[in-house]
């Protein structure tokens, strides 16, 4: 069903008037969205735009040039701390720091591409583990980035709009998350991209054809890089307050696991498995709250799981979900978008 | 027509007056029931503090079953944070926009404290007793937070003054984390040194993340120190003990609260913590203190899961949330949060089982406005695990 006949069918953005017309409709929901919620589901929306962006750039990496990372908390640090030290102590506007930072993550994502001109596999993500864990290491004994006491993010102010709370934060992230996809979007469509997933299906026979596999794999770790200091930068904001151990191996694990439960390289993967880590991560403690089921699983969480009583089962469902998903879809949620799609294709008929 | 409008106003009148104590009730606070919250990290990197939330709640839970506070019962909301700043945020605005929480208790940690302070700020939601000895609290102090822990600061300043004092100490080495936590313990040891014309004859940081603590210590030995004082994790100060009796160095060891649970500090060290002195949060266990002894006996024995240690952590759940409940119990029936920062404001020289707690009306120049405990007392491990005490509570501002 998504087969594609011709050249311009396959480099166009919007597939359809239908798609254009629902990709508007949902434009305009997420604009109208913060006046109908509370500031609870405003946050955690901002909280899924961020972990969106970094997701769609690790995906770009993962799905669709075949690299593997195991340091974006790394360059989500970089671009946290960057933006807040350019705002802070340089005195750089928001708009021109974050940017500054994300290019900054850039720059850290081409010198870490270089040896994976070099390894690939296991071998690749040991060296992007210890690029992430080496980065806090190293913030973390830098006074000019408060060292382990951490920064506090100052007031962003763009012209005479000063965005103290979440809905007026939320309206400049979703913002910068639309046009990021976009974007993102775009690049997969043009050359570079197609380079990137030659790259991914066999790098010698990419090579033979003329594709710059130096320039092309640096370049996919420096996008990605470069969303992962977007992405920091905002996160920073969100929180308020940074610092070294909030970038942990976990926070790596994290997006690689929204990477595979949403779909490898596909951008709608990137956003649904975003979504749903993120908010099965927040609310999946609130199982407990279902009437029968919820005392039921704590009452297995405290027999079995728990030495001290206190449930802990949420982690248990959030664990046994990402295994179902990767053992009964391996295309993760995008798979399963495509199969229900086929499936009502021919509805009523 | 004019009876019917009357009849009508009647109803609505009723109607109204029915919702009254909702419609003028503070949010968090019914008629039977003060909803108050609480993060604590039951997982994740910081789960061994996880039980000083787990000793609010059964503390909460003996204060309803003896009657509540002025006619109503505490309705407790823990939840588990991860020690994730970005769930502790969205834990807490989670349940205060949803249920409603009329104050926050305790919370472990300071970045998870720090990603939700303005938010309670901005909205005046009274947080009591944060579980950490942070300067962040307090300083700017800010009118719905009262912090209880006693500063990092003040206990480093005691041990020095005791070692110099009482002990002849002479060569003060200092071993310390490289965070808030440390550098206020090295501020206060240094400034403690300042005062009686000394200098710290070794200063050796080291990151939470450092397992090899040989270099570090190698470093103190070469120093010949007398005393060193170790501002450091849990399980640094284990290594550094451990490894100084394999270096046969042997100063006299000093360090924070956050060690004092020696049955807890005995087991890791196999016995190496014996003679180590240590600033306390908290009256000792065994130490015949007797409401200490009926907090182990009623809400301990009685409502703590089997697995559950009697420790200082547990208990600091209970030390960091008494003031609330005096502060509470002040406030009286007509519990707004304005009068009960007024009810905390009113706290002097109140005891529980921790440090005297005073607050003084709000003043944004006076740190102390906020920072209700001020006091330590030193204690020494002894081979059976249990403390000597060796001073009374001393004053630490």
């Amino acid at each position: 069903m998504d087969m594609k006949r011709d050249y311009y069918e396959d480099v166009q953005l919007m597939s359809s008037p239908v798609v254009i017309f629902w990709f508007t409709a949902l434009i305009g929901v997420l604009y109208f969205f913060p006046l109908f919620v509370g500031s609870y589901y405003v946050y955690v929306a901002n909280y899924i735009a961020i972990n969106i962006i970094v997701v769609t750039g690790l995906n770009l990496l993962v799905g669709y040039t075949g690299q593997i990372s195991l340091g974006h908390a790394g360059f989500f640090a970089i671009g946290a701390y960057g933006t807040v030290i350019l705002m802070a102590k340089a005195g750089f506007p928001f708009l021109l720091a974050l940017p500054c930072a994300a290019m900054v993550a850039a720059g850290f994502g081409f010198l870490l591409g270089l040896p994976a001109l070099r390894l690939e596999g296991p071998y690749l993500a040991i060296a992007t583990l210890g690029f992430g864990l080496t980065i806090t290491q190293i913030i973390g004994r830098i006074e000019l980035f408060g060292g382990r006491d951490g920064l506090h993010a100052p007031d962003i102010t763009i012209g005479s709009w000063v965005l103290d709370t979440d809905k007026e934060f939320y309206y400049l992230l979703i913002t910068l998350t639309i046009l990021l996809l976009f974007f993102m979007r775009n690049l997969i469509k043009t050359k570079v991209g197609r380079a990137f997933i030659a790259i991914r299906d066999a790098d010698i026979a990419a090579q033979t054809m003329g594709v710059n596999i130096l320039y092309y794999k640096t370049l996919a770790f420096a996008v990605s890089a470069f969303y992962a200091g977007i992405a920091g930068g905002l996160y920073a904001f969100v929180l308020k307050f940074i610092e070294p151990e909030i970038f942990t191996l976990l926070m790596s694990i994290m997006f690689l696991a929204m990477v595979v439960v949403g779909g490898l390289g596909s951008m709608l993967g990137s956003i649904a498995g975003a979504t749903l880590l993120c908010w099965l991560d927040l609310k999946l403690r609130n199982i407990l709250d279902i009437p029968y089921i919820g005392d039921w699983l704590e009452n297995l969480s405290k027999h079995w799981f728990s030495i001290t009583g206190v449930s802990n089962i949420q982690y248990i469902v959030f664990g046994s979900i990402m295994v179902a998903i990767v053992l009964f879809e391996p295309l993760g949620l995008y798979g399963i978008w495509i199969r229900t799609k086929k499936y009502w294709r021919t509805w009523p008929f | 027509m004019k009876k019917g409008l009357m009849l009508v106003l009647l109803v609505f009148l009723t109607f109204l007056l029915s919702f009254a104590p909702n419609l003028f009730a503070e949010e968090g606070v019914t008629d039977t029931q003060i909803h108050l919250g609480q993060w604590g990290p039951q997982t994740g990197p910081a789960a061994a503090w996880g039980n000083v939330a787990r000793g609010t709640g059964d503390y909460f839970k003996w204060i309803n079953d003896n009657g509540g506070i002025n006619g109503r019962k505490i309705v407790y909301h823990m939840f588990d944070d991860g020690y994730n700043p970005a769930k502790t945020k969205a834990g807490v605005k989670e349940l205060q926009e949803g249920t409603g929480m009329f104050a926050w208790a305790c919370g472990v940690g300071t970045s998870p404290g720090l990603a939700v302070r303005d938010y309670l700020a901005e909205r005046n939601i009274p947080w009591v007793g944060p579980a950490a000895g942070s300067m962040h609290w307090v300083n700017p102090p800010q009118k719905n937070l009262f912090a209880v822990y006693p500063l990092y600061m003040g206990e480093a300043k005691a041990l020095v003054k005791y070692a110099i004092e009482k002990m002849g100490k002479k060569r003060i080495a200092i071993a310390y984390l490289n965070d808030e936590y440390g550098k206020n313990g090295l501020r206060g040891a240094l400034a403690e040194l300042k005062a009686h014309g000394m200098e710290a004859v070794e200063q050796v940081s080291m990151e939470a993340k450092d397992s090899d603590l040989k270099p570090h210590v190698m470093k103190l030995r070469k120093s010949k120190a007398d005393m060193v004082l170790m501002w450091t994790t849990v399980g640094h100060s284990a290594r550094i003990v451990g490894i100084s009796k394999a270096m046969q160095f042997a100063p006299q060891f000093m360090s924070t609260s956050t060690t004092s649970d020696f049955p807890l500090m005995m087991n890791i060290t196999k016995g190496l913590w014996e003679g180590v002195i240590t600033a306390t949060l908290g009256e000792l266990p065994g130490s015949g203190y007797p409401l200490l002894d009926k907090y182990k006996k009623e809400v301990f024995d009685k409502y703590a899961a089997k697995e559950e240690r009697w420790g200082v952590f547990y208990y600091a759940g209970i030390i960091f949330t008494e003031p609330m409940i005096e502060g509470l119990k002040r406030a009286g029936r007509n519990l707004t949060r304005e009068s009960f920062i007024a009810a905390m404001e009113s706290i002097k020289g109140f005891k529980g089982i921790g440090p005297e707690v005073n607050f003084k009306p709000y003043d944004k120049n006076d740190m102390y406005s906020r920072q209700g405990a001020s006091q330590t007392f030193l204690v020494q491990c002894l081979a059976n695990g249990r403390a000597k005490q060796l001073t009374e509570w001393m004053d630490i501002k």
